[in-house]
């Protein structure tokens, strides 16, 4: 059964992050998603939240609404957009005032109708729950072989109250997806650290700092590789891995793979069409 | 409209203040109660060894009143927004919203924002987006673009004009 969904891939995805939305558009349709590409988006608003709270949510709001307007649940797999729209959703449960404000005003304005009705889909519960094990487990034709250490991300964890797509404190589902394409997995103590990517615009050497530090812990306790969700994630753990070795003063060498390149490869899918040449760590060790 | 116009309008932002200064409010009577400074927030947050954020004292501070403090520091700016600290407490305070609150005050206020925001906010007037499309440098020398990937056009606000009025609207709290 094929389901429709729209595809909202935010700011630092489509403009940078390369890899991570071609593995998207690549794999999807192959497990029976049909990605939809909706005109007219913009910014979910997410990095506002510090500038001021109606901005964020008329940014959020106006895209779900383009994307209910054209009856579409909203696939976001960054999760900071995930849970911009998330946030929003709920804040415009809960305040009638800022819905009349946001909704009845501005929206209508651009004539954009807001119901609040879509459902809000992260890459982690599409694959999980949405395709899920035992479609994915059928598709698996190349398993991986390899020990794999997760990286979930703050924003698709934390925090509970925001309907996330696993849990705070125990996620489960990446594991449960990377021993599905046969990939080995444990746990590790800095499983649920920070990677330093929201801190990459205002405090760089903190930033590097931070994902050298979580790059060094991985690679000390002998995983072949690191697999994340998250394009912030991506932009230091992958794009700078380099700079962070730097920063924490070690030689750093630990391929980091989207979890959709690694689902791809585990299907047969050819690297190249998966975005894997622009992975700036060393992934080539492996594939 | 600049930028400046967009982040430093004490007096067109008086609207937002009050909404702003209610929520703080809202906080305080919550969190003077419950806070007892075991510091659990602080002990986890991401931000506290390497730039010195003790979410724990920014509670204590704001329970003296000491906002005005506060939102002239630049402490504020160094939260990266992990929610740990949310998420931990066990008399369910948030820190990270007490500093989400505190630095939309400062931007109320007319304070200096970061430069990354000021930049974020050009962009967003001026695409909708963040950041444009970047070259993806390869080792040999050559660079590869959005379009060189197979990819579909950058989605973005189809009527800028209609999207930068309606932006710079919700900004400037002119509603």
């Amino acid at each position: 059964m094929t389901k429709k969904i729209g595809l909202y891939p935010g700011c630092v995805i489509p403009t940078e992050q390369y890899g991570y939305e071609m593995s998207i558009r690549k794999i999807m349709p192959e497990l029976g998603v049909e990605l939809v590409d909706v005109e007219n988006i913009s910014c979910c608003g997410a990095p506002f939240k510090s500038i001021n709270l109606v901005m964020q949510t008329y940014l959020s709001a106006r895209n779900m609404a383009i994307f209910e307007m054209e009856d579409l649940d909203i696939f976001a797999p960054c999760p900071q957009c995930h849970l911009s729209l998330t946030e929003t959703k709920q804040r415009l449960e809960s305040s009638g005032e800022l819905r009349e404000k946001i909704v009845s005003r501005l929206l209508e304005e651009e004539g954009l109708e807001y119901k609040g009705a879509l459902k809000i889909y992260h890459t982690l519960d599409l694959l999980h729950d949405l395709v899920g094990i035992d479609v994915l487990k059928g598709k698996v034709n190349k398993p991986l072989g390899w020990n794999i250490a997760c990286h979930y991300g703050c924003h698709t964890i934390r925090y509970t109250g925001a309907d996330r797509p696993d849990s705070a404190e125990h996620p489960m589902k990446m594991e449960s997806i990377i021993t599905t394409l046969g990939g080995t997995t444990s746990d590790y103590s800095e499983k649920l650290n920070c990677c330093g990517g929201p801190l990459m615009t205002t405090h760089k050497d903190s930033a590097l700092t931070k994902a050298g530090e979580k790059l060094k812990a991985v690679q000390e306790r002998g995983f072949d590789a690191l697999a994340i969700v998250c394009p912030l994630g991506g932009r230091v753990l992958d794009s700078k891995q380099e700079r962070a070795a730097g920063m924490v003063g070690e030689k750093l060498d630990l391929p980091v793979f989207y979890l959709t390149q690694l689902v791809g490869l585990s299907m047969g899918m050819e690297p190249e069409s998966l975005g894997l040449n622009l992975n700036k760590s060393p992934v080539s060790k492996l594939i | 409209m600049s930028i400046t116009d967009l982040t430093s309008m004490a007096e067109t932002q008086l609207g937002s203040k009050k909404e702003i200064n209610e929520r703080l409010l809202k906080i305080i009577d919550e969190v003077a109660d419950s806070c007892y400074q075991c510091a659990k927030c602080t002990s986890g947050c991401e931000a506290h060894k390497l730039l010195e954020l003790e979410p724990h004292k920014i509670v204590a501070l704001l329970k003296r009143g000491l906002i005005d403090e506060m939102v002239n520091s630049d402490i504020i700016w160094t939260c990266m927004s992990c929610f740990k600290c949310r998420e931990r407490c066990p008399q369910n305070v948030s820190p990270v919203d007490i500093l989400f609150t505190l630095k939309n005050l400062a931007v109320a206020n007319g304070q200096q924002v970061p430069g990354a925001y000021t930049a974020w906010l050009q962009s967003i007037m001026t695409m909708g987006l963040l950041q444009d499309v970047q070259e993806v440098p390869l080792g040999d020398g050559k660079v590869l673009k959005r379009e060189d990937l197979g990819l579909p056009e950058l989605s973005k606000p189809m009527d800028a004009a209609m999207f930068q009025m309606a932006f710079a609207g919700v900004a400037m709290e002119k509603m």
